[in-house]
């Protein structure tokens, strides 16, 4: 399963494309349907068992859109 | 031995100033303002300082940082930020106190304000952001501007004949005796990001240590008026903006740096 | 309580009066003839642990002004007629976002440099109606060094209570002349709290404040609403005048500031010869006293602006009579000589007033 996890806010996303290419396991892209508030794409996870909850998308939305988890395996005893 | 799998939330939305007057930020898509807002947020609270902190912004695509960041702030001339954050710092010295300002502020309408704080080696930390033209006005070209540049004023593109040369902020003010920490960075690579988190703490803390004026300038893209989309605006701060304003600390006397 | 008496001039006055009410902070640049000013805050100031920040220029200190009034800490800058127009664009954002603030203009013969720092009164349109963007802030001028030192600490008073730009108008005689003063702190009342202060938001239960001075979101017809409330009150509650001799006049002469003492003078003058002339001198400039003004004036038959300028206060004083009784006008062409020492003398008042009655 992903070690990641991404949940993309649709109102704050602007399309701008960013995290496309920044992504460092090219997991996100454009929607091609979806109209954002600004009239520009909306960007989602199109292949979200890539993920390995890096956070550079996040770190680089310039408009706060993406929050990310990274999944952690514990060992209990 | 039992497994689990639990979640860590790597990365969340900074906290901003609650209400928001709308939503979301008003920055053009994939204009990078809104990266250097984040930095600043993260900035302040891993130092610890944001209940501590005071930012003037004053006008362009930066003026509004005043309203987004939480914390005591001011905003709205245009220009001479470091004057009345100079104000601010004088009557209340232990808090840290920062202007956030645009290319005009720094170089064209701001600079004699820029230079005389500098000079007066003010406790206090410009932070500019370089977009390279007057972004909220239409894309005019700014000090900024690189040679051969097509902006609004500069149509048939920057010629140093007439407009003189692109404005380089942090090393202009980086031989003055009165400051502390000159430096710039960018935000256009995940990498990129981390190092300019990494100077602004280093500018923050040369003002709490009461050594001088700092100053760090952070590149910005502007994809509606380079009229370039996002992504190739970041091609253009590689290609091209950090080869005319090259990344790097220009000055530094906080302690351990004597070399720098 | 022993006060102490000390003779000082206008601008010194200015900074006893700082010191008086507890202002910490001056910002400035110097300027003749306003320079004393700020070469008293830069010796006085650092002593009692306050600060002098002397700007690159009259715009800087303006902009330091607009900062250091969002502290909630009381803040002045003074400067002369130049200077003074540096500065209009920061007292614009300094009512938009209602920052407490004092300035002193010691006032300055214009157009451009002027006389290098001589003479005149060739402000006052200035700064009664110079600033964009419609508002009002509050003016006074004092006409003594007593009153320069009551005035300012006024001006501190003012500004705290109602949030807005208090200004002290003084020119180069008020400014250059010594008269005695009694030190003293006046107590003018309660002040509100400034908790919309800047200082970290920490130390306000974590509940920061943004001053934002522009209008850009909206909400235009009501701002406006409240600074016209604001300025209604300052009007009802602060508006100040003086009148002197006027119960019988036949004749009123309307004079502020340094020329409304050389009017004094022609007043008691005229009147030793039997002539029934008062003076009505306005205190505050902005309120600027209409309705004493219309009355003083309804009681006469003529009146007689006497200005230091080419006619700028005459149109305020036309404005309030409203035509009841003419208005003529002594102007700056009275002066006695034609080079910088130029003034308006007594007797040349007298010569104006015979004339007129």
């Amino acid at each position: 399963m992903a070690k990641g996890r991404i949940v993309i806010d649709e109102v704050a996303c602007k399309g701008c494309g960013i995290c496309v290419v920044i992504c460092t396991r090219e997991c996100i892209s454009l929607g091609k349907e979806k109209i954002g508030s600004r009239g520009t794409p909306v960007a989602y996870i199109s292949e979200p068992e890539k993920c390995n909850g890096c956070g550079v998308c996040g770190w680089l939305c310039p408009d706060f859109a993406i929050d990310v988890y990274k999944s952690i395996e514990r060992r209990m005893s | 031995m039992k497994e689990g799998i639990a979640e860590k939330q790597v990365c969340k939305r900074p906290t901003l100033r609650q209400p928001l007057p709308y939503w979301p930020l008003h920055h053009c898509p994939g204009c990078n303002h809104g990266i250097i807002l984040r930095l600043i947020i993260e900035v302040l609270e891993e130092t610890g300082h944001d209940g501590n902190a005071v930012c003037i912004s004053g006008g362009g695509c930066s003026a509004r940082f005043a309203l987004y960041l939480d914390i005591d702030s001011a905003t709205g001339i245009h220009g001479p930020n470091t004057a009345v954050a100079s104000a601010v710092k004088r009557i209340h010295p232990d808090v840290l106190v920062f202007a956030v300002q645009g290319d005009g502020e720094i170089g064209a309408i701001g600079l004699g304000s820029f230079v005389s704080t500098a000079m007066r080696a003010e406790k206090i930390t410009s932070i500019s952001i370089n977009n390279a033209c007057f972004g909220t006005t239409g894309g005019q070209m700014a000090p900024t501007t690189p040679l051969g540049m097509i902006t609004s004023t500069s149509p048939e593109g920057r010629e140093a004949e007439g407009t003189g040369f692109p404005f380089h902020g942090p090393e202009l003010i980086a031989p003055l005796p009165g400051v502390a920490y000159a430096a710039r960075g960018s935000v256009h690579t995940p990498a990129n990001f981390q190092r300019s988190k990494g100077l602004l703490k280093k500018a923050f803390q040369a003002q709490m240590e009461g050594l001088g004026f700092s100053a760090v300038e952070f590149i910005s893209t502007c994809p509606s008026n380079w009229k370039l989309s996002p992504v190739e605006c970041l091609k253009f701060v590689e290609e091209t903006m950090i080869k005319e304003f090259p990344l790097g600390e220009f000055k530094n006397i906080l302690k351990g740096n004597e070399a720098a | 309580m022993v006060t102490e008496r000390v003779l000082c001039s206008g601008n010194e006055a200015v900074g006893w009066a700082a010191i008086y009410a507890g202002c910490q902070n001056f910002f400035g640049y110097p300027i003749t003839p306003q320079s004393e000013i700020a070469e008293f805050m830069a010796r006085e100031l650092p002593k009692r642990g306050g600060v002098y920040l002397q700007s690159a220029g009259e715009a800087e200190a303006s902009y330091m002004l607009f900062g250091g009034g969002l502290t909630g800490e009381r803040v002045m800058t003074a400067t002369s007629s130049p200077g003074l127009a540096l500065m209009q664009e920061a007292f614009s954002h300094i009512a938009m976002v209602d920052a407490p603030v004092v300035a002193v203009d010691v006032m300055r013969l214009g157009p451009g440099a002027g006389t290098g720092g001589q003479q005149g009164q060739t402000d006052y349109r200035v700064v009664t109606k110079g600033v964009f963007g419609g508002l009002n802030y509050f003016i006074i001028a004092p006409h003594s060094i007593e009153e320069v030192f009551e005035f300012v600490q006024f001006a501190f008073h003012i500004a705290d209570k109602y949030r807005i730009l208090a200004m002290v108008l003084t020119d180069f005689i008020i400014g250059r002349m010594s008269e005695f003063i009694e030190l003293k702190s006046f107590d003018f009342g309660p002040l509100p709290e400034k908790d919309w202060a800047l200082k970290g938001k920490a130390k306000k239960n974590n509940v920061s404040n943004c001053h934002f001075s522009g209008l850009v979101f909206g909400g235009i017809p009501a701002f406006f609403e409240r600074q016209q409330d604001k300025f209604n009150k300052i009007t009802e509650f602060e508006t100040r005048h003086e009148v002197y001799r006027t119960e019988d006049a036949d004749l009123l002469i309307a004079s502020y500031g340094s020329l409304s003492r050389i009017s004094r003078g022609a007043v008691n003058m005229a009147r030793a010869q039997g002539l029934k002339v008062g003076l009505f001198r306005p205190i505050t400039l902005r309120p600027f006293p209409k309705s004493s003004l219309l009355e003083e004036a309804s009681k006469t038959k003529k009146v007689l602006v006497v200005e230091d300028s080419p006619g700028e206060f005459v149109d305020d004083v036309e404005a309030a009579v409203k035509g009841r009784v003419p208005v003529h006008l002594l102007d700056i062409k009275a002066r006695h000589i034609a080079g910088p020492s130029g003034l308006i003398f007594p007797e040349r008042i007298l010569e104006e007033v015979r004339s007129l009655l």
